[in-house]
């Protein structure tokens, strides 16, 4: 088992169903800083007239996570199938892995005195049939939560037919968002940078198994 | 759908509750309390229908040990598919609110200053009783004395059965004038009904003002979003603003808000000068085409006419009535809903459907569709005759007022003290026109003139801070409602369950009008026979128990049997005892569920297969009644039935021109108007008004986690202007109207025009019971004039002219 996610980020309309869902879901702590799951808006003008993109986002679960890396005390650590979680109980509070994240995902649960962060829902989504608080609830269905390592998942289904690419993919972590590139070519240019890179299944995956075979010892069953 | 599961199984899950106040329980803190026993921790799921805005999709609630813990979407509903926005996964906040109405309350201090006492049911329910003897008494049995409002909901026809069918009274009013009634109205005298858009299968849309990503509508937002961008639909956006919907948009089309008739008019003068509409459709389906065709063409409703007043470049009007025709008749230009806009709406309305109709696309796959309706059983009650109550006060502030009064016209003509007979009290059921109706000075006025003004509600609004009494009422997840039955080209049946037994002293609102009713039927029916005359001559010949009986004056009697067992007879009448199981326990029924019904993937589900859905009604050889056909409970059928009742429109037809409506005053045809058209002088701004994903009108207010993703209102006014005005962003304006002043903070933006300022309906609260509400932003309708349109009384949202000053 190796989790990720796929999403389908031109379908997302900021009704942000998916930020509550997530906090009913979870209990997490109230607040508008406390978030686990979020839309990040990128907007301006072209020639004057107005653009806006959205990425909905939430913690990568990286391969290579340098959240894990950086904990003293193993709070910080591989969940089942790779899934990136926080031992309440072990977390010292030192911030370390907040500040080690490269997308900003982890804040301080002040009801917990532990950092939180996304779980991709692992109470619910790996039961048979069973996705995200996130994923459900979406009206447009931006998300697809499964297994990269299930060749017959819907999600490995969709990533071969479909290129993709990650935020921030320079940091090297090995990044689990996949982020759809639209097949409309001009809403595809608009809402990636110059520097993005686009990659599809077939030459992302050895990257990806490599990564996997590396680090998955550290993977709790 | 009871499911017990061990405590061990739910700790694994690792889930805290969230529950009141706000207090989040930690998975170890449960630990902790209960280490040692084994016991098991009730859980049940339970099907309910979401209340936190008007389109009832179908929800699951998670309930633990008593406390609701979770709502998630319930996959079943086609309408809803699948689905369960932000306001209705917050909706356990309007649940465990704390600044909820928990007792009866009876006013102790001046209207609006919020001193109340907690009160008995009893004790309300007399202090009602004894004020409204004294007025029906000093009234003589006019029943319409007593006005009534109520904001939509599955309740809303309990309560109208008792105001309107017992009590007797004719004043009523809810959300149509200050909502969509030009639309239902230009869309059902024009091509038979309303409708529903098929966003699943249309290949052009056109959205003026319509704001799907922002106004959520299912199942039109979800359907729509999906297919844009090169993926089928091709998408016209046309606003004052850049919004959410916008951003999907193949097209933006910016343009000064009260000018869409003009952009339309244009449009259909394209398709007829250069014969691109659909010849065949409109020979054989349109009523005085050439009447119309004669109308566009010699008032020269031209791009480049329509250019100066819109601001929308001829050429892209032009590329757009083609390519619209060139998809035809998979195009829609869609209907809208809250379209009190301007005083044009109604012939804008008329004009969008006759542009739609002129490429085909009314009742046919990809087009304005009015799919099925699943019928219900009967739940009858005999409403009394009352010799003294009188019409509506409202009915000849505009051509044509329905049974839904005009709001503004209505409060005015209170609130001016110009009605033909005294309104001496009013009830108020889930709304809140404090904040709802524009101009809240003369709303405020209106109050204060009444005698008794009852409010039932679930939060201590504005306008409950205005009543002599308030009663509680229960929110949506503590009790059951009428089971519904939802139109369309899926159809289906809902059911709303009981999720958790009531808090505090709350009850539903058939409760409250049993007892209510079951307060005031002696009294009242004395005051009849002292003045109803033909109550006394029947009494003459006959015996008063028959008499009273027979007429129905036992106010209390629909509401006598538990809404269980009215949803159950409406129910199995139809469809039996094994279909109504399945109805409880799943929360959605439609003939052939078990089969038809497939799950696809986690993000996909088949309602319906594709042979077998509604697309066309003149097809299925059924009468064709558009009543039977509407998709959503915003839409008032009786107001429908009124409407093509009155103005006797020939069904499968298109209709050019109303010579019905000419007799009243009324443009035949589409005409635009410079006169009535608002223009925007050097200094001024046109204030416009609008929805947004996370808040629901103003009734979500209150809601914790709803604020957590907006705090507070901003003004959106163009960037360019703010730099003239000195305006940054979070700077406190001044907005001004002829009629009022709010203090809101700025957001200057390139996502508007320059000629109009926006900001979202909702805040700016001023009852102190709501903690988070309080003071929060500002309200629209603070600002926004009560002026009315011509037709039905709407009020004009987006006509009002304003000025801003930081301050």
């Amino acid at each position: 088992m190796n989790y990720a996610m796929a999403l389908d980020y031109q379908n997302c309309i900021n009704c942000k169903a998916c930020e509550v869902a997530c906090k009913e879901e979870n209990g997490v702590q109230l607040g508008a800083d406390k978030q686990r799951i979020w839309v990040g808006v990128v907007e301006g003008t072209i020639f004057g007239k107005p653009f806006a993109n959205l990425y909905p986002a939430q913690c990568n679960h990286c391969i290579d996570a340098p959240c894990v890396s950086v904990c003293p005390t193993f709070a910080s650590h591989f969940a089942e199938g790779g899934i990136v979680k926080v031992d309440a109980h072990k977390c010292i509070l030192c911030k370390g892995c907040m500040e080690a994240c490269p997308y900003d995902a982890r804040f301080v649960d002040d009801t917990m005195v532990a950092v939180d962060k996304c779980t991709f829902c692992d109470h619910r989504s790996l039961e048979e049939g069973g996705t995200t608080a996130c994923q459900t609830t979406c009206p447009t269905k931006v998300r697809l939560f499964g297994d990269l390592d299930d060749e017959n998942s819907d999600l490995v289904k969709l990533l071969k037919t479909k290129r993709f690419f990650f935020q921030k993919e320079y940091t090297g972590t090995l990044p689990k968002l996949f982020y759809i590139l639209p097949d409309d070519e001009a809403y595809a240019k608009q809402s990636v940078s110059h520097n993005t890179i686009i990659h599809t299944w077939a030459d992302i995956k050895p990257l990806y198994d490599e990564a996997r075979t590396r680090r998955s010892k550290e993977w709790k069953k | 759908m009871k499911v017990e599961i061990s405590r061990r199984r739910f700790l694994q899950g690792s889930v805290a509750l969230s529950v009141a106040g706000g207090a989040a329980l930690s998975s170890t803190q449960i630990l902790a309390d209960s280490k040692e026993k084994s016991q098991t921790l009730l859980m049940k799921k339970v099907p309910t229908i979401c209340e936190m805005c008007v389109n009832k999709c179908a929800a699951i609630a998670t309930v633990k040990n008593g406390i609701v813990t979770k709502l998630d979407p319930n996959p079943y509903f086609p309408k809803s598919r699948n689905m369960l926005c932000a306001r209705g996964a917050a909706g356990i906040h309007a649940l465990y609110d704390p600044d909820r109405l928990k007792y009866p309350l009876i006013r102790t201090g001046e209207r609006g200053d919020g001193q109340y006492r907690r009160a008995t049911w009893d004790e309300a329910y007399e202090f009602i009783k004894d004020k409204m003897v004294k007025i029906l008494d000093e009234e003589k049995d006019n029943r319409s004395c007593i006005g009534y409002c109520a904001g939509e909901g599955l309740a809303e026809h309990t309560y109208k059965t008792f105001m309107s069918d017992k009590f007797g009274s004719s004043n009523f009013l809810n959300h149509s004038t200050i909502c969509l009634q030009t639309a239902v109205s230009g869309y059902t005298l024009t091509i038979g009904g309303y409708g529903q858009a098929d966003l699943e299968n249309a290949k052009y849309v056109i959205m003026a003002g319509a704001n799907r990503a922002e106004a959520i509508l299912t199942p039109d937002t979800m359907d729509m979003f999906k297919r844009t961008r090169g993926r089928g639909m091709k998408l016209v956006v046309v606003d004052p603003r850049f919004t959410n919907t916008a951003m999907h948009a193949d097209t933006y089309v910016a343009i000064k808000p009260g000018t869409d008739l003009a952009f339309v008019l244009a449009l259909t003068y394209v398709a007829i000068l250069d014969q691109v509409y659909n010849r065949n459709y409109v020979a054989k389906n349109f009523v005085d085409f050439d009447k119309y065709q004669k109308h566009i063409l010699e008032n020269e409703y031209t791009p480049e006419w329509a250019e100066k007043i819109t601001g929308v470049p001829a050429a892209t009007i032009c590329k757009i009535a083609h390519d619209f025709m060139a998809a035809a008749p998979q195009a829609v230009f869609y209907q809208g809903r809250r379209t009190t806009w301007s005083k044009n709406d109604f012939q804008l309305r008329r004009a969008m459907a006759l542009f739609t109709a002129l490429g085909g696309g009314i009742d046919v796959k990809g087009g304005i569709v009015f799919g099925k309706k699943l019928p219900l059983g009967e739940h009858t009650a005999t409403a009394p005759m009352y010799a003294n109550a009188k019409p509506r006060i409202d009915k000849n502030v505009a051509a044509v007022v329905g049974a839904t009064g005009s709001w503004v016209g209505w409060r005015n003509m209170v609130a001016e003290g110009k009605t033909p007979y005294p309104i001496r009290g009013m009830f108020v059921y889930k709304q809140n026109p404090m904040l709802s109706v524009p101009n809240s000075a003369k709303t405020k006025l209106m109050f204060e003139k009444m005698d008794l003004v009852v409010v039932i509600d679930t939060m201590p609004s504005d306008t409950a801070m205005y009543a002599d009494v308030i009663l509680p009422e229960c929110t949506y997840l503590e009790r059951e409602d009428p089971v519904q039955s939802f139109a369309g080209i899926e159809p289906a049946i809902i059911l709303r369950e009981k999720v958790i037994e009531p808090m505090y002293e709350t009850k539903p609102v058939n409760d409250i009008m049993r007892e209510l009713a079951q307060k005031l039927t002696k009294p009242l029916w004395e005051i009849t026979k002292k003045y109803d005359e033909d109550i006394q001559a029947e009494l003459e010949d006959g015996d008063e128990k028959e008499v009273f009986e027979e007429g129905g004056f036992d106010l209390a009697e629909p509401f006598m049997h538990s809404q269980e067992e009215t949803n159950k007879h409406m129910f199995v009448e139809k469809y039996g005892e094994e279909a109504w199981l399945t109805l409880r326990e799943k929360g959605v029924f439609y003939p052939n569920m078990s089969t038809y019904f497939k799950k696809i993937d986690n993000n996909t589900y088949q309602y319906y297969p594709k042979d077998k859905k509604f697309y066309s009604v003149l097809k299925l050889e059924e009468e064709f009644d558009a009543t039977a056909y509407l998709h959503d409970t915003c839409v008032n059928p009786v107001d429908i039935a009124d409407l093509k009742r009155s103005f006797n429109t020939p069904n499968k037809k298109v209709e050019c021109y109303l010579g019905s409506m000419a007799s009243k005053g009324i443009d035949a045809m589409p005409t635009w108007k410079d006169e009535d058209h608002v223009k925007v002088p050097a200094g001024k701004f046109k204030f416009i008004t609008g929805r947004h994903a996370q808040f629901t009108q103003n009734s979500t207010q209150n809601n914790i986690i709803l604020l957590e993703l907006m705090r507070e209102n901003y003004i959106w006014i163009n960037d360019k202007e703010a730099e003239k005005l000195g305006i940054k962003f979070g700077d406190t304006v001044e907005v001004a109207s002829s009629i009022g002043k709010v203090l809101i903070k700025a957001y200057p933006t390139p996502k508007i025009i320059p000629e109009a300022v926006f900001y979202i309906h909702g805040f700016g609260a001023k009852s102190a019971g709501m903690t988070f509400a309080h003071r929060n932003g500002a309200s629209d309708n603070e600002i926004i004039e009560d002026t009315i349109e011509p037709v039905h009384g709407c009020a004009n949202m987006h006509d009002t002219l304003v000025s801003l000053r930081r301050v």
